[in-house]
Order: C-alpha cells, then sequence, then structure tokens
C-alpha cells in the first residue's frame, strides 16, 4: 500500500517538475508533424547560443487545454504551436506574448489574411506557417469541367442526381461548411474594426446572409441534398465515387487519393457575381507571456522559425497552404495546394475572439432550422443573431 | 530480522512523510491551496495509522481514505469553492499575479532609436570570468554600463530583477566611484576599440573586447557570452540613465540591442471620497496617460481620454452568491428551465423503466431450467453493455437514424412499409424516442444481469408452495417474485434513475441536445436534459468558459438529485430491510 501511496506521490511530483518552465532553458510544446524539425532548429540554437531548446510533442487537440492549466501557474512551454483561433481565449486570459517586433518587410513577407488571424485587439500573437481552406472537390469522371458560378452548380448536380448517384453534397449543417454561402453575398460574424472584431455587430442576419440562407434552402427544395446529409456521408459517397462534387478541406485529400478517385480541386462557385468566401484556419507559433525567456523565444521565433528554408520545410512535414509568400511561390507546381490557396486568398479568419464561441451552436441550430424547413432562412438566422446577442449580453 | 523490519518500517514512513510534505509545499507553491491541504490531513492519516496503537485498523483504510480524498473530497470541495468566484476566461490569474505581470509591462517609444552594445571582458588565463562590463553606443556617444548588481532571485535561484547605471564616455574617459575607465584604441585604426582600461585604487587591470553582433570574429564567443553572461545577468536588467532614463532589452530587438523603455504602469496613491470618508488607496497608474486604473468585477481597466475602457488583466475573484442569483434571473436558464427539467425527469423515469422491463423480461426468460443453451444467450444479450457507448451511440446515430441513409427509414419505414422518412433526429417528438431507443439498448443488459442474479436466490420452494396452493403463473409472479426482487433491485432502479438524471454522454453525442426549440431564445434542444443544457450554457454559449457559472448550476443539480433520490428512497422503502 505505501508503495502505491508513494508511487502517486511521486509521479504528482514528477508531473510538477516536469512541466515547469526554465530561465535559460526553452521549451516548445508542438504535435507530430513539426517535431523533428524543430528539435534540429533548437539544436542549432543550442550550439549558437548555449541555450538548450527542448521539443515537446503533444496532441494538437491537448495543446490549448494544457497550456491554459499550466501557463497561469507559471508552468508550461514558452512557446506554443496551435491554431489561431486560440487566440482570442488565450490572449484574453493574459497568457500570450504581443510580438512587437514583427513589423515593416517581416510582415510584408506574409499573406495579410493568415496575420490577421493571429490579431487580437490590434496587436499580433503569433507567427503563421499554415493555414487551409475548404474548396470544393470533384470527381473528374462524374464533372469534366468544375463549374464557376453557384447557378452552373446546381444545373450539373441536377442533372448527375439520380438514385444512388449524387451531384452535389456537402455538410450544410455545419456552420463552418456553410459559411461560403453565407458571406460571400455581404455576410460576417463579427464587423472588422482597427480595435479588433467588434462583438456588437453581428452580420449573419443581414441581406447578403440571408441570400446565402435561401440558397442552401433551394438546394433542399430541389432534392440536390437530402436530410441526413451529413460529413460522413459526403465524405463515403465521394470515396465511393457516388458523389460528383463536394466541398471539403486540404485533410480530406489524402483519403480521396488512396480511395482511388479522379478528382481535382477548384474555388468553389461564386455566388451572386461574388467570388466565394470560405473560412480560414491558421496554425502557427505562439510565445507565453508567462515564460522566463521571452527574449530567447523571440530570437528563436525571428530568427530561426522565420525563414524561407524552414517554412518550405514545415510545409512538406504539415502541407497546409503556405503563408510566407515567397515560399507559397516555391509550391506553385501543386496543383491542389494552389486552388486551395485559391480559395483562401478570398477567405476570412474564422473570428478568433471568445464570444465565437456562442456563434458556433447558435448558426448550427439556425442552420438545422433552415435545412429542415422548421423556419425561413429570414426568421432562423434572425432568431441565431438573437441568441447571439444576448449570450454575449451576459 | 526484526531490526531489519523496524528499520525498513521508519524509513518508508519518514519517505512518505517526506514526500507528502513536499509534494504539498509544491502545491502550495503554485497557489492549490485545497490540494495542499488535504495532502496534508491525509498525512495526518498516515501517521496516526502507523504510530498510534489505535490507528491499527485504519492502516487498511488508507488507500481508499486517500483515494476518496484525492478523487472525491476535493473535487467536490473545489466545486464548492468555484462556484463563489468568477473563475473562468478572462479570469483564471489571481490578482496578484495580474498585478505581477502590470508591473512587468514596459513600452517603448515607436521611434526610439536603440542602443548598440560591446561587451568587455576580464579574461583568467585567457578564459572568459563572469567580471565583465559593456560598451553602449548610440549616435556615436560611448556610455559605459559595469555588471549589474543583482536585486532579487526566485525560489529557483534564477535573477528576476537586476541593475545598473549608465554614464556617457567624455574624451574616452568615464569616472564611476572612485575608478576611472578609459577607452584604448588601437594604434593602426582608432575606431576600432582594443579594450577598457580601469583605473582605481584597489585594482588596475583591463578588460579586453570579448563579444559585438557586429564583429565576426567574436562570433566564437558568442555562446558564452549568451548562456553564461546574458541569461544569468543582462536579461532582466534595468541600465538606468543619467536623465532618469531605463534601457531594457525589449521584444523588438531581443538581445541585439538595447532600447529605453518605461513602465506602462506604476503604483500610486490617490485620495478618495467614498460616503462621506476620505482615504488613501494604492491604485495603478498608466504612466503614459498619467490615468488610474479602474478595477471591478475582477477585472482592471485602462481608460483613455474619451472615457472608453479597455481590459488589460482580469482575475479570479469572489463573488459571493451572484452565480446563484444569476441562475434564477438569467431569463436564458429560467424559460426553458420548465421544460428541460420535465423532460429530464421524463427521460430518466421512462428510461429506468424500459431497461428494467426489458431486462427483467430477458432475465425470467433465461431463468427457466427448460431453455437450452442459456449461457450463449447471456452473453449474446449482455454485448450491448460490453462494447463502449461511444461507439454504440454513434452507430445509432449515423447508421440508424440518418433519415435519408439510416437503415431503419432506407430499409424499413420507406422499404417494407412504403411510408414517408422518419425524421428521427430532426423532430422533438422522435429525437425523444430516439434518445430512449438508445438508452433501452445501452441499459437493459445491467437491469437484466442485476435481476438474473436477485431470481436465483429466490427459494424454489416457494413456488411449489403457491403451486400447491393453486396460484397461477401470473399471480405467482406478481406475489413472490416481484415482491422479492425488489427488495434488493430497488436500490439499483433508484441509482440508475440518478445516473441518467445525469447522463450527458447518452445526450450528448446522440443529438446534442437537438433539434433545437423553435422560437426560444437559447441554444436549449428539445431533448436537452439539465446537465447538457447547463455545459452548453456555460462551456459555449457565452464568451468563453465560465467554471463559476457552471459550478453553481452543477452545486443546484446536485441538491435536486439528492432531494428526489431520497425522495424515491423513502416511497420504495429500500434500505428497510437492510437496516432491520
Amino acid at each position: 500500500m505505501k508503495r502505491v501511496f508513494v508511487m502517486v506521490v511521486l509521479v504528482s511530483a514528477l508531473f510538477v517538475s516536469l512541466f515547469a518552465a526554465e530561465m535559460g532553458k526553452l521549451t516548445i510544446w508542438c504535435s507530430e508533424a513539426q517535431v523533428s524539425i524543430l528539435q534540429k532548429l533548437g539544436d542549432e540554437f543550442e550550439s549558437l547560443y548555449g541555450i538548450p531548446v527542448n521539443v515537446q510533442q503533444v496532441t494538437f487537440g491537448d495543446i490549448r487545454s494544457k497550456f491554459l492549466t499550466a501557463a497561469p501557474a507559471g508552468e508550461g512551454p514558452d512557446i506554443i504551436v496551435g491554431a489561431h483561433d486560440w487566440v482570442g481565449e488565450l490572449a484574453a486570459n493574459g497568457l500570450l506574448l504581443p510580438l512587437d517586433y514583427f513589423t515593416g518587410q517581416k510582415r510584408a513577407n506574409y499573406l495579410e489574411s493568415a496575420l490577421k488571424g493571429f490579431e487580437y485587439g490590434g496587436k499580433l500573437y503569433g507567427l503563421p506557417y499554415g493555414s487551409e481552406a475548404i474548396a470544393l472537390i470533384y470527381n473528374k469522371e462524374l464533372v469534366p469541367v468544375p463549374p464557376s458560378t453557384m447557378e452552373e452548380l446546381i444545373a450539373i448536380a441536377k442533372e448527375l442526381t439520380d438514385g444512388e448517384l449524387r451531384g452535389f453534397v456537402f455538410n450544410a449543417g455545419d456552420f463552418y461548411m456553410a459559411a461560403p454561402f453565407l458571406f460571400t453575398a455581404g455576410g460576417y460574424v463579427f464587423k472588422e474594426t482597427a480595435q479588433g472584431l467588434d462583438p456588437n455587430d453581428i452580420g449573419l442576419a443581414n441581406e447578403g446572409a440571408v441570400l446565402g440562407g435561401n440558397l442552401i434552402k433551394r438546394l433542399y427544395d430541389e432534392g440536390i441534398m437530402m436530410p441526413g446529409d451529413n460529413y460522413q456521408i459526403m465524405d463515403s459517397l465521394f470515396k465511393d465515387g457516388l458523389a460528383g462534387m463536394i466541398i471539403n478541406g486540404p485533410w480530406a485529400i489524402l483519403d480521396i487519393q488512396s480511395a482511388g478517385i479522379d478528382y481535382g480541386v477548384a474555388v468553389i462557385p461564386s455566388i451572386a457575381g461574388k467570388k466565394a468566401k470560405p473560412f480560414i484556419g491558421v496554425q502557427g507559433f505562439m510565445i507565453s507571456s508567462k515564460s522566463p525567456n521571452h527574449i530567447f523565444a523571440l530570437e528563436f521565433l525571428a530568427n530561426f522559425i522565420d525563414q524561407k528554408e524552414v517554412m518550405y520545410k514545415l510545409y512538406l512535414a504539415d502541407p497546409r497552404i503556405p503563408t510566407r509568400a515567397d515560399v507559397l511561390a516555391l509550391v506553385q507546381d501543386q496543383p491542389d495546394v494552389v486552388a486551395f490557396a485559391g480559395s483562401a486568398a478570398n477567405g476570412t479568419p474564422m473570428p478568433n475572439i471568445p464570444a465565437m464561441n456562442s456563434v458556433w451552436s447558435a448558426m448550427a441550430g439556425a442552420l438545422t432550422q433552415i435545412i429542415n424547413n422548421l423556419l425561413t432562412p429570414e426568421q432562423a438566422l434572425q432568431e441565431a443573431v438573437d441568441k447571439i446577442v444576448l449570450a454575449l449580453a451576459q | 530480522m526484526l531490526f531489519l523490519r523496524k528499520t525498513g518500517f521508519w524509513i518508508l514512513l519518514i519517505l512518505a512523510n517526506a514526500l507528502l510534505l513536499w509534494s504539498s509545499i509544491l502545491m502550495f507553491d503554485s497557489s492549490m491551496e485545497g490540494l495542499a491541504l488535504s495532502l496534508i490531513f491525509l498525512l495526518f492519516i498516515v501517521d496516526f495509522a502507523f504510530l498510534h496503537p489505535k490507528g491499527y485498523p485504519y492502516r487498511y483504510t488508507l488507500p481508499a481514505l486517500g483515494l476518496l480524498l484525492v478523487l472525491t473530497v476535493f473535487p467536490i470541495y473545489f466545486t464548492i469553492k468555484t462556484a463563489f468566484t468568477n473563475y473562468g476566461t478572462g479570469h483564471l490569474l489571481t490578482r496578484q499575479q495580474v498585478i505581477e505581470s502590470l508591473l512587468k509591462e514596459y513600452v517603448t517609444d515607436e521611434n526610439a532609436l536603440p542602443y548598440d552594445y560591446r561587451v568587455f571582458m576580464r579574461l583568467e588565463n585567457l578564459h572568459p570570468t563572469e567580471d565583465f562590463l559593456l560598451l553602449l553606443e548610440r549616435s556615436d556617444v560611448f556610455y559605459l554600463a559595469l555588471k549589474p548588481s543583482v536585486k532579487q532571485r526566485d525560489s529557483r535561484g534564477n535573477v528576476i530583477s537586476a541593475s545598473t547605471s549608465i554614464v556617457p564616455f567624455r574624451n574616452d574617459q568615464a569616472l564611476i566611484g572612485d575608478s576611472t575607465y578609459t577607452i584604448i584604441r588601437s594604434k593602426q585604426d582608432p575606431e576600432r576599440i582594443l579594450s577598457v582600461n580601469m583605473a582605481g585604487p584597489t585594482d588596475a587591470r583591463p578588460y579586453s573586447f570579448f563579444f559585438s553582433f557586429d564583429d565576426a570574429s567574436t562570433l566564437p564567443n558568442q555562446k558564452y557570452f549568451i548562456s553564461e553572461v546574458f541569461a544569468a545577468y543582462l536579461e532582466k536588467a534595468d541600465f538606468l540613465g543619467p536623465e532618469e532614463q531605463v534601457l531594457r532589452f525589449g521584444t523588438r530587438y531581443g538581445f541585439r540591442k538595447l532600447l529605453e523603455s518605461r513602465k506602462k504602469y506604476g503604483l500610486d496613491t490617490i485620495t478618495v471620497e467614498q460616503d462621506g470618508k476620505v482615504t488613501q488607496r494604492v491604485v495603478f497608474v498608466n504612466n503614459l496617460t498619467n490615468r488610474p486604473l479602474e478595477e471591478s468585477d475582477g477585472f482592471f481597466y485602462d481608460t483613455d481620454k474619451d472615457g472608453s475602457r479597455t481590459i488589460v488583466g482580469g482575475y479570479s475573484s469572489f463573488v459571493g452568491l451572484n452565480n446563484v442569483f444569476q441562475m434564477f434571473t438569467d431569463s436564458r436558464l429560467s424559460i426553458p428551465f420548465m421544460k428541460i427539467f420535465g423532460w429530464t425527469l421524463t427521460w430518466a423515469s421512462l428510461s429506468v423503466l424500459f431497461t428494467f422491463t426489458v431486462g427483467l423480461a430477458l432475465a425470467l426468460m433465461l431463468n427457466n431450467p427448460r431453455l437450452k443453451s442459456r449461457a450463449f444467450y447471456r452473453t449474446l444479450l449482455i454485448i450491448p453493455w460490453a462494447i463502449p457507448s461511444f461507439i454504440s451511440v454513434l452507430v445509432w446515430r449515423h447508421g440508424f437514424f440518418n433519415e435519408t441513409y439510416g437503415f431503419i427509414n432506407k430499409f424499413i419505414v420507406s422499404g417494407l412499409m412504403g411510408l414517408e422518412p422518419i425524421r428521427w433526429l430532426n423532430n422533438d417528438f422522435w429525437a425523444k424516442v430516439s434518445c430512449l431507443i438508445v438508452n433501452t439498448w445501452l441499459g437493459f443488459p445491467y437491469m437484466m444481469t442485476v435481476s438474473l442474479g436477485a431470481l436465483q436466490s429466490i427459494p424454489y420452494t416457494f413456488y411449489e408452495a403457491a403451486s400447491i396452493d393453486g396460484a397461477g403463473r401470473g399471480l405467482r409472479f406478481r406475489k413472490i417474485t416481484l415482491p422479492l426482487l425488489m427488495t434488493s433491485i430497488a436500490p439499483l432502479l433508484v441509482g440508475s434513475f440518478a445516473f441518467n438524471f445525469n447522463n450527458f454522454v447518452g445526450i450528448y453525442l446522440l443529438t446534442n441536445g437537438g433539434p433545437e426549440m423553435p422560437n426560444s431564445i437559447t441554444n436549449a434542444g428539445s431533448t436537452d436534459i439539465l446537465i447538457s443544457y447547463t455545459y452548453k450554457l456555460a462551456f459555449e454559449g457565452s464568451r468563453g468558459q465560465n467554471f463559476g457559472y457552471a459550478s453553481a448550476i452543477t452545486l443546484f443539480i446536485f441538491l435536486l438529485v439528492i432531494a428526489i433520490s431520497s425522495v424515491n428512497f423513502k416511497l420504495s422503502g429500500t434500505f428497510e430491510e437492510v437496516n432491520r
């Protein structure tokens, strides 16, 4: 018994000391794809400056929550690799260091949309290395030429849909997937201002958003989309060659390739004459404000990670759309990346402010009501906006 | 042998004491007082059990007690404590931590010119030492900075604050204290500085040029400089200038250059009039605008001249009963509350009823001695219990209840019966039916197993006597089986009710609470039970996470479950048999 007990205490003590941030030593939390690259860079850093760099692999989904518990206690890593939509929560809790050095030419090297993702309250909190956005993926055997407008898409889809075979499927109940429909003609989540996003100005029930809502409803009314369609169904239909066109992100490509589908990637067709505007997700490096090693962490970010070759290596290890313009130029021979990049170029970063929490659930509710014809798109979207306003008024 | 055992006993006990004490100190250090106190409490119990003669029996309960403290008592304590605070997004740090980090914030002027520097070091047998000085340079003016003196170290011995002053050179000479420092330049190239000579009353040795970022020939010294000198002395140092300016290594140039910086916030005492009384208060003042920070609701606000406020830091603070008041005044909670509460009760009682009925029926069948290969059937029927519910719920959701492709609609409803497809998960009524079907599927094997055990404990002689008296099958079931079964099963039914009352996974995985209640102003769904609704409210429904509010609601649900369960226990007369 005593042995068990001693073990428990030992393990808890070990836990505390393992995660302690140490002065004069950099700790980085990242996911599997970046470990070897960062460790190599870290060894280089140590040989130049004598400051050891310890790269720890943490499951991507755990980095945020572990960081949130560890950092306030003065523990945890100096640098984390994560998604831009964590920034709001982390910065609101005062756990991230603004990257002041990132000005002038250094900033100009990067795509503005990727940088915007990491901004909160007018300050930049992360160095982006890759981004992603959804696009139209089509089966070349069924759809030889991808549609460029939504009207064309509807026409092609109607012609193809026949029994088991479906012309166009997407996960309309998910706000992330439905966003291009709502945003393209003028909808937005929160208004962008110079001080950051304004949670009091919600554009999810404006004219443009309602137009998009009606378009989604039309897809169901005309029998192109079926009730019960969801991500899994879309994915498996396409991999079985039973769907002509879907909307999905770069993460789906590997599976589609191994399913042996002759696919192509194109930008999402335009709506009301405007280029489709999907959500963008950006990945990047952030520095803990509770780190005792700010200056070394900054040096590592500014002069080791922020290099063309390193960013290219990060792309090879984790093939997202490069956010550094000169790295993006290196991958122009990859048609999929180019197509996804084209889609992202017109996109808008998912809002990173904590208020976004209430938007996801309210919008999922509104989309369900539109899809199931319980309310008109106007009513459903207005109701969602009312809910968001109420949730934020707390 | 005895001696060895005694020594071993004492060594282990001392070790356990030391470890417990040490970890509780660590916990205190990282401000986890609750856990630290529980550990100290545990320490007392451990010592009591092993040292006090009367404590002997407690040795065997120690593992249970330890786990009870860490896994049950501590979480309950923590929940209650959190319920009275505003702990959550924006309020994670303690007030002390926020104050410390505000005092560490520095601002620099956008256009300020940075200072370059070179390092001069005294060498001993050609080896570098830690005796060094810096030569700062800006716009062709040189300044001297001696090795900073350490003012404060943290518990790990790291320097957290240090300072030194900078003195400008005049004609390559600078005076600090009694010592004169002279710049020695190369004769061939006066631009090159070879060393700085020090001439003092006691000590006069030169500092030779050691390192500069602009001089590639000193690159071999970089590693030593950064890891031994910069990290140890310079990183957190203030360089105090003659005109009260402060130079620091900041986040703009890293360790390459120094920049004039100012503390963004300083402390000041102001006089405030409150309720007619004049008091002195210490407040933060923004050094740029000279305005004090306002503090309310667990936030520090910085106000600009138009009076608009920005949050500069938030901390977790005691809010008393605010969370409880909010629970009753929050229209988002109170309006759909009755609907959801009603469904929670229906859901929990129907779940118990269905699982018990199905389970008992199957148990009666399996208990029949004339049934062949009973073990095989029993194994089959336990399978739903053995499969993790995470998997089977998802199979039900996607495989069976999908409107177009689901098994039930595709093959049975439209296929066999040729009816309109049922909107399983998108219609309030059918969504509730789906929830109950899935929960019955998941729950009946448990009821079957416990009923089977209870059935086997009923003596066969009772039935024989009853049939001799002419009782039929139904009568025997009602008069013998059911009452005898109930004495042992009823507590389990009450337990099952309490479990289903809070069966978060069953609802959240299957329907996520949906479909949305139409015309509702909250994210309440028709199949939401209290726990899933409060989860949504606390974690998905507002600005980030609100642990304080969630804890208050949890306590409320806890009280509800206690009340309902105690009424249930009373009504069903459970435990009476045991007490008698």
